[in-house]
């Protein structure tokens, strides 16, 4: 199914939801401030379900509101939110039936920073930007250029296994392919590249990156798996990290934080959007997802029954590390 | 001359290589009189910002011993802490931290000997690596990872 059609029937199916009182509130994605963007939409008015958007720019994973509203939620959800919501219902922090998820098979985001890095433009000199299967058109000034979608879309959804939901009550169209192994090498090459340096390398790499961080906490925040109430940058004695943000304790941070979110991470990409300061944080939330992968065999958010994974252990778990 | 004494952290839990700790001190074992241990309850009580913490604050290597699989006083508390700490030692050594400065084993009770083998081992192996400089603002900020 195209893509208008699937905006059709969502805002029908929104609606209805809401007018049947089958859900209290819809979250959604809703045109953006500026050109080619999304933000999210919360409602429980059904005049506002015309206003859903299905777009190759709806690049928020929702799922992270869905622990601060109440009530039975609608909610609009890609293959890596849903994993997401999946992972939130192994930590008991969701009911199954207090949320309604409204699948979308995906087929890739757009990212507008590649874009306008390929043709050179800023986002409002752009007139147009058409995903059509493998190509996308970008009109600058009148004139049209084919780009690879390989080429523009964001590096996680290269690396995407499961574009459609596993976990619906409703999915919009029909299930969209895996990433294929090509677009899997093109999204690995950051983490290679990394990978490459001697280790003095890639800490001075570490050091360098977070030498800019300002510990916004924004990929913090924007993070579904960051659900503690209380966060442990916020706790005083004793003191994880210094308040002040030096990269010592930006790095501490997100060290931390990336080991708190294994196994929790469905490498949605969403931290390394909101950064202020693009600092590739995807190369360590990727990596903690392959390490996961590697060492347990797990994937986070496939299986809404299985235990969390820092809950639960095998008798044949890794050992080798041991002395 | 200076010489280099590394300063390991050793975290112990209560019921196994404390007892084992304590053997290898009561039989008089030769170890290397830099290493210090904390007694925590359970390999599983020790939280990854210890080990991060121990490393920030200048020290050189963190070891974790618990009891040998099965035999944990709590049954099932040294398999959580056998996830936990394989993750947060793969994950450091792709950061570039060097993953001998992280070490676990299991000593029981029994294994004064395994205890005191383990500490002068890895006291051995910091002292050829060099001081940890992870955290420090010198020399520009870099934290090298090589001898001195």
């Amino acid at each position: 199914m195209k893509v208008g059609g699937m905006e059709q029937r969502l805002r029908r199916e929104a609606a209805a939801l809401l007018e049947q009182g089958k859900v209290d509130l819809i979250i959604g994605f809703a045109d953006g401030s500026l050109k080619f963007t999304t933000s999210p939409l919360i409602t429980s008015d059904k005049d506002d379900a015309s206003r859903l958007v299905i777009n190759p720019f709806i690049a928020n994973n929702l799922s992270v509101f869905l622990t601060g509203v109440k009530g039975r939620v609608g909610i609009v959800a890609k293959g890596c939110d849903s994993r997401s919501i999946v992972s939130l219902l192994q930590d008991n922090k969701l009911a199954r039936e207090d949320v309604f998820i409204i699948g979308v098979p995906c087929s890739g985001i757009i990212d507008l920073t590649k874009v306008e890095n390929l043709v050179g433009r800023d986002r409002d000199e752009i007139d147009d930007i058409v995903r059509d299967g493998d190509k996308v058109t970008v009109t600058v000034a009148g004139k049209a250029s084919e780009f690879a979608a390989r080429d523009v879309l964001f590096d996680n959804c290269l690396a995407c296994e499961l574009p459609t939901p596993q976990e619906y009550d409703l999915l919009l169209g029909e299930p969209t392919p895996a990433a294929d192994d090509e677009s899997k090498a093109a999204s690995q090459e950051k983490i290679n590249r990394f990978k490459a340096m001697s280790p003095d390398e890639r800490w001075q790499f570490w050091q360098n990156e977070f030498s800019r961080c300002i510990r916004c906490y924004a990929c913090r925040n924007v993070c579904p798996a960051c659900f503690c109430e209380r966060c442990f940058v916020e706790e005083a004695e004793p003191t994880w990290v210094q308040p002040i943000p030096r990269w010592q304790d930006n790095l501490i941070f997100q060290i931390t934080r990336n080991i708190h979110v294994a196994g929790r991470c469905t490498d949605c990409g969403e931290c390394e959007r909101a950064c202020p300061v693009n600092i590739p944080l995807r190369s360590l939330s990727r990596e903690m997802y392959d390490i996961v992968d590697g060492l347990f065999s797990y994937q986070a958010g496939r299986d809404k029954e299985a235990p969390p994974l820092l809950a639960c252990y095998e008798a044949t778990d890794v050992v080798d590390f041991i002395r | 001359m200076i010489i280099y004494k590394p300063k390991v952290i050793v975290f112990c839990c209560n019921w196994c290589s404390y007892a084992g700790a304590d053997l290898a001190g009561t039989s008089r074992l030769q170890m290397p009189p830099y290493f210090r241990i904390i007694r925590v309850m359970c390999s599983s009580r020790v939280r990854p910002e210890w080990i991060i913490r121990v490393l920030r604050n200048g020290l050189d290597g963190v070891m974790v011993l618990g009891c040998h699989p099965g035999d944990c006083h709590y049954q099932t508390g040294n398999y959580f802490a056998r996830r936990r700490i394989a993750l947060t030692k793969k994950f450091l050594e792709y950061l570039g931290v060097n993953p001998k400065r992280l070490q676990a084993s299991w000593v029981s009770a029994s294994e004064g000997g395994k205890f005191a083998e383990l500490v002068t081992e890895m006291t051995h192996e910091l002292e050829k690596l060099g001081p940890n400089r992870l955290f420090t603002d010198e020399s520009g900020g870099n934290g090298t990872e090589t001898t001195p």
